[in-house]
């Protein structure tokens, strides 16, 4: 099983040890007999960049595998890397413009557009040909997504830790850029370049209604936080409070 | 938009959205051929559990995990509603082993619940897998907890994952689980609760037991989420403005 703690001197990014060629050989054999439907609807791989809502300076390299459920709707798996031991450290949803607008203004606010990064070559799908793409990209600038990040592995978390946190989308004006390095570091990894993609994709187009609560911080200034307050536990008629212990 | 009815038996026509084109299907289908999934490659369970909301155990859900075993102290899982075709996913949890827990801050500890009941009630089950094979599993398991976050609420009817993220927690005790629930669940995945309890009545739970700050709604306390609008840019924890609005 790869993993980053083989790799002498690497950094150790789980809090645990590998997993024993013992475990991972009756894991094999269960994996055999199982099914796993749902995560074989996975179609694309997308890499690109979120920011924290509550701290848009803080920016991260995202891998989202995408499974489309119908023509107006995507669900994505959200890693840290491509590889064998990338963390799941959130999840995605994408919609069409025609979806999204029948949205309440206040659940728009948690939402964020996708024109941006995908014109300037910032979204990319690893090992795909531009052309081959360019109709879907077509679609999915008119798109828009919300993600939950459960695992702040940007500092260092080396276990998923507090409250899901709301990430925003790569945008023309700051907090929103991302910088050249992070662009040149993953254009060297898949050997492409940003700069280039974007001007074949010139002729891509958002939405024609653009008036609206998505990329709530651009008009604002505002993100937001999620937590948890204590309230009393509704518990069923079923569930006796005898129940309880 | 056109309605959905809740329970396992969603239908992906439920889903607002046009049917998939077949265009579109043709172009997904070659970038699926031309890209590498490893993150996804590396899942290999599909177990079958009960979650419901931290803040009203009413709420009951069939979740169906997909889980990566990440290192020997943590599992991570996507959530779907179904194990079909066209399962919504609905969340994701991280499973760790006892020391893992006992480990985490006082105040973190309270959005974890344990695995011990769940799996010696037998209601957590692994569809297709052979009992002696999903014992070996279970035999960990036990002694793990879990934090989940579902987004999406499909059991009260949501077509689209509106909300903030929902905290959940799992079974603790005899009593809890929605009979109806229980008895459609073992009718389709042709499971016997009472028969893996039987068969799981030697495994153990966490070795310092279950701890008192886990399960955090015994004590009475529900977990709701709410969304507090902020600063888009860290300054200091001072200056940062927060003016709640509940969602």
């Amino acid at each position: 099983m790869a993993s980053s703690h083989e790799e002498g001197g690497a950094e150790q990014k789980v809090v645990g040890e590998k997993v024993p060629l013992t475990t991972a050989t009756v894991e094999k054999g269960a994996k055999l007999l199982q099914s796993l439907t749902p995560v074989k609807q996975f179609q694309q791989h997308v890499c690109t960049w979120a920011m924290y809502s509550h701290d848009m300076n803080r920016k991260i390299e995202t891998h989202h595998y995408a499974a489309r459920l119908n023509e107006d709707l995507l669900q994505c798996a959200v890693f840290d890397s491509d590889q064998d031991d990338a963390r799941l450290i959130g999840v995605e949803y994408i919609i069409s413009d025609r979806l999204f607008l029948a949205l309440p203004e206040e659940e728009q606010k948690l939402w964020h557009s996708h024109l941006y990064e995908i014109e300037q070559g910032l979204w990319v799908n690893p090992g795909v040909p531009e052309v081959m793409q360019k109709m879907e990209l077509k679609k999915l600038a008119k798109t828009y997504g919300k993600f939950w990040c459960t695992w702040q592995v940007d500092r260092g978390d080396k276990i998923p830790m507090g409250p899901p946190a709301l990430m925003m989308s790569p945008q023309e004006v700051p907090p929103g850029q991302i910088p050249e390095e992070m662009v040149h570091n993953r254009d060297a990894k898949y050997n492409i370049t940003s700069m280039q993609l974007a001007q074949n994709r010139a002729d891509i187009a958002g939405s024609e209604v653009m008036h609206t609560m998505a990329d709530y911080w651009k008009k604002t200034g505002k993100g937001f936080v999620v937590g948890y307050k204590e309230v009393d536990i509704a518990l069923g008629a079923g569930s006796p409070l005898k129940n309880l212990s | 938009m056109s309605a959905v009815g809740p329970g396992p038996f969603f239908q992906s026509r439920d889903i607002p959205g046009e049917p998939i084109k077949t265009r579109t299907a043709a172009i997904e289908k070659s970038a699926e051929i031309l890209q590498s999934f490893k993150p996804i490659s590396k899942v290999h369970a599909h177990l079958c559990a009960f979650h419901f909301y931290a803040y009203d155990m009413r709420r009951q859900v069939e979740a169906h995990h997909y889980c990566t075993h990440l290192s020997e102290d943590v599992h991570q899982c996507l959530i779907y509603d179904t194990p079909n075709k066209d399962a919504r996913l609905i969340g994701v949890e991280y499973i760790v082993t006892e020391n893992v827990f006992l480990a985490l801050p006082e105040e973190e500890k309270k959005f974890w619940h344990s695995h011990e009941y769940e799996v010696k009630s037998g209601v957590l089950f692994m569809p297709g897998v052979p009992s002696i094979a999903e014992k070996m599993e279970m035999k960990e398991l036990a002694k793990t907890y879990g934090k989940v976050f579902h987004f999406w609420q499909f059991d009260k009817g949501d077509i689209l994952p509106i909300g903030p993220p929902q905290l959940m927690m799992a079974l603790t005790t005899d009593g809890q689980l929605d009979e109806k629930l229980a008895a459609d669940v073992q009718a389709r995945f042709n499971v016997s609760f009472d028969e893996k309890r039987k068969e799981r009545a030697d495994l153990e739970g966490p070795l310092n037991g279950v701890h008192p700050s886990a399960n955090s709604w015994r004590k009475g306390m529900g977990l709701a989420p709410y969304v507090s609008e902020v600063d888009c840019v860290m300054t200091t924890p001072q200056e940062m403005s927060r003016e709640s609005s509940e969602l």
